[in-house]
């Protein structure tokens, strides 16, 4: 008990190690600080938008800043978590951390909270800046946006869950691009849904309604429409649909970390 | 010296550039009749980006009508894209309210009420579009009902909480008889009252019709829409009927 007790213990510590060591990393990475900084720009054109759109400066300041942030974040999570774990590998500085008694979950945990640690300064901070910008245009404070802000957040990390999970299997680019290719499923995951009801053909029902269960449903945290008026929001459900998306996150990297350890190193 | 040629180069590119985008022939204005998608389409495909979208189009839609009014005076989509956008964004008051100025100078006037008509149902908090459909009625509309159902419309606005007190006054000012030019005025005031640059740049040229052209008689028609609106905004107006006696 007391043994099981001490290798949790080093589990933790390894998950931690491994997440400051990648959050220093990515943090520190240029071509980051390039798109952070062009999306503050994005972030800031809104302001033109608005200066031609009659009087709605603050609609539009909240709508296309939101639309950047997550663009934006998709962008990062997509190239940078795909070579979080492949960089490693081709490296072959996995060889060094593999040497020590370094399990392949904690490993792959700690690269995925590295980078969520990092994305979230970096969606935190566009997140502030707009919020900022709103309350500076707008007239007022706008505790949506925040809220809009998460939950693209919470959106942003299973992406990168996914991409973890893709760069095990293949490539880095493919990894990011189907990546890419989830988040804009996960956008029209109630198509597919409408797509298995059709009815045309048992396969088509059967495999439209697999395909809806494994595309993660991202339209059902994005409160966008929310933030201009245009949608009220069942926070119980928007919090259960955050708890589905966590959920998913940990089958990703679990099925990342199940294909590292079928790897030899 | 291989430094200094190739920083000349690039000065030499740069100032290619620049020359070629100022002496470039102006762009030819874009055609009247433009591709609009359908709401649907993007209401099944992103639903998440709906009012992003909306957005966008509501900024296409505003640079379109300043494009064609200015010069060809065509509209031949302004409807279609004012239904996308209230389709695609509901609750877009000024999406309404535009669109159905620019609905208007299309000469499309029953798919201008028909889009009140839709943005009242959707959005049964706000007075200003029920009052805009009380407008639209009065001052284009036909027969003899037209003041009474125009009056219904603000009676309708002024019912709604946080609605001005000059709306129920309106109301009453259309069911009494005669008048007609006072009322005019009235409408014309309102519209000036709670409109965008476009909607007061229309309704001083309506007022400016309307009202004497002498400069003591006009002053006298305008002492009764003081009460209609903000003392500023009363100002502006009255700055902008007097432009030519200054």
């Amino acid at each position: 008990m007391a043994a099981r007790d001490i290798r949790r213990g080093d589990a933790v510590r390894q998950i931690i190690a491994i997440a400051l060591n990648t959050f220093r990393e990515t943090v520190r990475d240029r071509v980051l600080t390039v798109i952070v900084l062009f999306a503050l720009v994005m972030i800031v054109g809104g302001l033109w938008l608005g200066s031609i759109s009659l009087e709605q400066q603050g609609r539009m300041m909240k709508d296309f800043g939101l639309v950047t942030v997550t663009a934006f974040g998709v962008i990062i999570a997509a190239f940078i978590a795909a070579t979080l774990v492949r960089k490693e590998v081709e490296k072959r500085t996995v060889f060094v951390v593999f040497s020590k008694p370094v399990s392949r979950a904690a490993f792959v945990v700690g690269k995925f909270l590295g980078l969520a640690a990092t994305l979230g300064v970096v969606i935190g901070g566009m997140g502030l800046f707009l919020f900022v910008m709103t309350w500076l245009v707008g007239g007022g404070a706008s505790g949506m946006v925040l809220a809009a802000t998460g939950l693209i957040y919470l959106q942003v990390l299973a992406v990168v869950a996914v991409v973890v999970f893709f760069s095990t299997v293949t490539s880095a680019i493919l990894a990011s691009m189907l990546g890419l290719g989830v988040f804009v499923a996960g956008q029209l995951s109630h198509n597919v849904l409408s797509l298995s009801r059709l009815g045309e053909g048992a396969v088509t029902e059967a495999v439209s309604w697999v395909v809806f269960v494994i595309i993660p449903n991202f339209n059902a945290v994005d409160v966008k429409a929310a933030v201009v008026g245009e949608m009220t929001i069942d926070w119980a459900a928007v919090a259960l649909w955050g708890l589905y998306l966590m959920a998913y996150m940990v089958v990703a990297l679990g099925a990342a970390a199940w294909v590292m350890r079928r790897k030899e190193f | 010296m291989r430094r200094l040629l190739l920083v000349l180069a690039v000065l030499v590119c740069l100032g290619a550039v620049v020359a070629f985008q100022v002496t470039r022939p102006e762009r030819a204005a874009s055609r009247p009749k433009v591709f609009v998608p359908s709401a649907s389409f993007f209401e099944d495909f992103s639903p998440g980006f709906r009012t992003s979208i909306a957005d966008a189009y509501y900024l296409y839609m505003v640079q379109y009508y300043g494009e064609h009014i200015k010069s060809d005076g065509r509209l031949d989509s302004m409807v279609d894209l004012v239904n996308l956008v209230t389709r695609l964004s509901p609750h877009f008051i000024k999406a309404y309210q535009f669109g159905t100025f620019a609905m208007l100078d299309a000469r499309q006037t029953p798919a201008a009420y028909d889009l009140l008509q839709r943005g009242v149902v959707a959005n049964p908090d706000d007075w200003r579009l029920p009052a805009m459909a009380g407008f639209l009625v009065y001052e284009f509309g036909r027969g003899e009902a037209k003041d009474e159902v125009a009056a219904e419309w603000y009676a309708k606005a002024a019912a709604v909480p946080g609605a001005p007190a000059y709306l129920a006054r309106l109301a009453a000012t259309l069911t009494a008889k005669g008048g007609e030019r006072e009322k005019a005025a009235l409408m014309w005031a309102q519209v000036y009252a709670d409109g965008d640059e476009y909607s007061r740049a229309k309704a001083v040229a309506a007022l400016d019709q309307i009202l004497p052209a002498e400069k003591e008689a006009r002053m006298r028609a305008l002492a009764p829409l003081m009460g209609t609106m903000p003392g500023d905004e009363f100002e502006r107006l009255v700055s902008a009927l007097f432009e030519d006696f200054l």
